[in-house]
């Protein structure tokens, strides 16, 4: 493909002189469009093929099963709500209309604030938000109004994440801050126990509907089949309802290394081991709930695939994870089943080992630390 | 001891050297110091330009300790001595006339006043040994596992006994430890000297990575290091009072004409290597959407100083490398499946039949240039580094350790067992492109001037 003329164009029009402040966004557009020309000049005169554009687009890739999925399963939700009997086609077009408002508000409003700090930074634009910006459409209730949307986004995005520096120095997940910003400011939209149903492809009224955990909470069993929570065919936040779509995605994020196995694994044995516990104490019947069906239900997948394994507020060292992973798992459970007023424990979970897993590197490194001043102590004897 | 490492990464770079050695040693006429390769040198030049020198006549001096000095490769005449900005010496060439060498007389011992001294390093920081140090150990690897690197034993085949007497000679000094690679069977009927057997991926044949496994180097501890070719040399030197600073360095990379193997002297000019080496014998071109020149580097891809066609083989290389330069635009580039680009990472399609090459698939021809991949960024990605890593350390709280400039937790982290070159696979994977090798270098300097200080 020649594109010489598209490489000329870009250098015809780089901001110099009273441009030049733009020099931010007219290099992000730039390295989207090309890979740039910058050679080496000290280290190593290779360099892997990897980078930072590569490794986020793999992440948006491995959205996109559960995000498609999630688009019909809005419509199927709604046909089944209201009896229209739509065919798949029709439901993942209802869907598809009613999340690209979502996305195209959470990428425009994200990315300017992104780029606006970039440029005041004189910083290069970080690709972070690319995933973000997706994942916060797919974890919040399709029925949130577009406003409400907007200013989760751009509070995660500034107390999130640019007050401390931007993409690689928050210590918080920032689309887990914009759903926690919503949960905390709007709880009438988003309780855990009842999920919004969309009425209309055109207007904002809902229909309430039960949740799986919902209904655990208020001491029944849940109506869904096992099977419907594996393929997902039930009411919830567009990416988190179908443990197989979530899975797709989780395949090629450990065949492409961009996630850790660890933590990944760790966040499911974690809960796992605390499902088991509860079922030996089988006080009551959310206790007595087979320990995989929490991987079923509610954010446990998605969050375990997605928003744990954000490396960048997640532990860093590989003991970390594991630590780190199966905290992560236990207290999503834990939370779940002994906390009524907060039927989905995942968010809260996560959120909570953002914050502790500094001090759990913290204690990891320390370690190393220790037993390097012990050989040297051994070897001034 | 027998040192397997499992932690590391070969790079698949083309141009593999074949076993066949072009003597230069009577061809070239010009030959360098270069002070500048000298980590922590202050050169004071002890010689003007037009004097007569000897082969192992000292050129320039350290000024911070003048028993160290860097003597002249060959005798001859200094014909250039050359300097860069605020006349910072750089180059010191001398124009070889007549024999290679001849026989000094008196004693020869191998201490500080040995033309030979230069050539063992110290750890911590990489300088010449200093010889009030009493080091823990003397560490001498027989593999070098950087791309395209010399067989250190094909290398040394006709210098064994050279080395031997080397050995010898250093184990008069400290214990010495000397790395072989699995299969060789190096005997050593010496007292001092103890052989171990390394294997494993690149950085396997690193010293760094050898020392970590046999010894760590705690606080207050140093060890010396050479390389293998240049202990023959001392051990020539012991034996016959002829300093012929001799090397065999493999020629290589994607962008050489014919790669094999060269027999130099150190500081030896490139220029018969380039002319018979470069494709495009009109280097360098004028930089036009980068219409194949190429860089030479002398040393390896991973850590080598870029020089050119008419430059000097660096202090302590022992190969040269020609690489594709890559300024060039990719349209998309992160987006296209990646075929023919090699990363660590499973992100190209690539990554996958470097795996699937255990099962018989043939491995895509990568093509590899000195482009960046991408742009600088803050770290996101973590447990990458510990996989081509065979430290006991954290490699990333270390490296955050040296850019913060936090002295202390540098020391706690283990800064005092690494050098950069240990930090080269960790900053070619690097999907951020932070210069990491910089990063540890310059933390390194400033501990060592507060040591001095």
């Amino acid at each position: 493909m020649n594109m010489k003329w598209l490489e000329q164009w870009f250098e015809k029009i780089e901001p110099k002189g009273k441009m030049s402040w733009l020099g931010s966004t007219y290099e992000a557009f730039h390295t989207f469009a090309f890979t740039p020309k910058t050679v080496t000049r000290s280290g190593s005169h290779l360099r892997d093929a990897v980078d930072m554009k590569r490794s986020i687009i793999i992440l948006v890739i491995a959205l996109l099963p559960a995000l498609l999925f999630g688009m019909w399963n809005i419509g199927y939700q709604t046909s089944t709500a209201t009896g229209a009997g739509w065919g798949w086609f029709y439901c993942w077009w209802f869907g598809f209309v009613r999340m690209l408002p979502m996305i195209v508000v959470s990428y425009v409003v994200g990315l300017f604030i992104e780029f606006a700090f970039a440029q005041v930074r004189h910083h290069e634009v970080n690709e972070g938000f690319l995933a973000t910006g997706l994942i916060i459409p797919m974890i919040v209730p399709v029925t949130t109004p577009l406003w409400q949307l907007a200013l989760a986004v751009a509070f995660a995005v500034i107390i999130g994440k640019e007050v401390f520096g931007g993409s690689g120095m928050n210590f918080l997940n920032p689309a887990l801050v914009a759903r926690a910003f919503l949960f905390f400011s709007y709880p009438t939209h988003m309780s855990g126990d009842k999920v919004w149903i969309a009425s209309g492809m055109w207007h904002n009224d809902a229909i309430a509907g039960a949740t799986p955990m919902g209904e655990l909470a208020t001491g029944m069993n849940p109506s869904a089949s096992a099977l419907s929570m594996l393929l997902g065919n039930i009411p919830g936040s567009a990416g988190e309802t179908s443990v197989v779509a979530i899975a797709i995605g989780a395949v090629l994020l450990l065949l492409t290394g961009i996630a850790s196995w660890r933590i990944m694994l760790s966040v499911f044995i974690g809960g796992g081991a605390m499902g088991l516990l509860f079922n030996l104490i089988g006080y009551n019947e959310y206790m007595q709930l087979p320990f995989y069906y929490h991987f079923l239900m509610g954010g446990f997948a998605f969050g375990a695939v997605f928003m744990a394994t954000d490396p960048v507020t997640a532990a860093q060292t590989n003991c970390g994870k594991w630590i780190y992973g199966l905290l992560i798992g236990a207290f999503a459970v834990l939370l779940r089943v002994c906390n009524p007023a907060y039927p989905e424990g995942m968010m809260l979970s996560i959120l909570f080992m953002n914050c502790m897993a500094p001090l759990i590197d913290h204690l990891v490194v320390n370690s190393n630390i220790k037993m390097r001043a012990k050989r040297g102590k051994e070897a001034a004897k | 001891m027998n040192i397997k490492i499992n932690k590391g990464l070969d790079i698949p770079l083309g141009g593999k050297p074949e076993r066949r050695v072009v003597d230069l040693r009577h061809s070239a006429t010009r030959y360098a110091v270069r002070p500048v390769d000298v980590v922590g040198f202050t050169p004071r030049l002890l010689v003007a330009e037009g004097d007569s020198v000897a082969a192992g006549t000292p050129l320039v001096a350290d000024k911070r300790d003048p028993r160290l000095f860097l003597p002249a490769p060959v005798g001859g005449k200094v014909a250039a001595i050359v300097r860069g900005e605020k006349r910072k010496l750089l180059e010191v060439v001398v124009e070889r006339s007549g024999a290679l060498s001849a026989e000094n007389g008196g004693t020869r011992r191998l201490d500080a006043d040995s033309p030979c001294w230069w050539m063992l390093r110290e750890r911590p920081f990489g300088t010449i040994a200093c010889p009030d140090h009493k080091p823990k150990g003397i560490f001498i690897s027989l593999l070098d596992t950087n791309p395209l690197a010399p067989d250190v034993l094909f290398a040394l085949r006709d210098r064994m006994h050279d080395f031997e007497a080397g050995l010898a000679a250093l184990a008069a000094l400290a214990p010495v430890h000397v790395c072989q690679p699995a299969g060789a069977d190096l005997k050593v009927n010496c007292a001092g000297v103890s052989v171990h057997t390394v294997e494993g991926p690149h950085p396997a044949g690193n010293i760094g990575t050898q020392i970590a496994a046999i010894s760590p180097i705690n606080k207050g501890e140093c060890v010396w290091t050479a390389l293998a070719q240049d202990v023959a040399t001392m051990g020539h030197w012991l034996a016959t009072g002829l300093y012929e600073p001799e090397r065999t360095v493999s020629v290589g990379g994607p962008a050489a004409r014919s790669p094999h193997y060269y027999r130099v002297l150190c500081g030896s000019s490139l220029s018969l290597v380039s002319q018979a080496q470069l494709i495009n014998p009109a280097y360098p071109q004028p930089a036009e959407g980068g219409s194949g020149h190429t860089r030479i580097v002398s040393g390896s891809a991973l850590g080598g100083s870029a020089t050119q066609a008419d430059g000097h083989l660096g202090m302590y290389d022992q190969q040269l490398t020609f690489l594709p330069e890559g300024d060039q635009y990719e349209f998309m580039g992160w987006l296209m499946p990646g075929l023919d680009k090699f990363s660590f990472s499973q992100t190209f399609l690539s990554g996958f039949l470097r795996h699937a090459e255990k099962l018989g698939v043939p491995s895509p021809a990568y093509r590899f240039n000195t482009n960046t991949h991408g742009s600088v960024r803050p770290f996101l990605f973590t447990g990458n580094f510990e996989r081509v890593f065979p430290f006991d350390i954290y490699p990333m709280q270390l490296i955050k350790a040296c850019m913060v400039g936090d002295m202390e937790l540098q020391e706690q982290l283990g800064i005092y067992e690494v050098e950069p070159e240990d930090f080269a696979l960790c900053e070619f994977i690097d999907p951020s492109k932070t210069d990491i090798q910089t990063v540890i270098r310059e933390a390194l300097e400033a501990l060592r001037k507060e040591a001095i200080a």
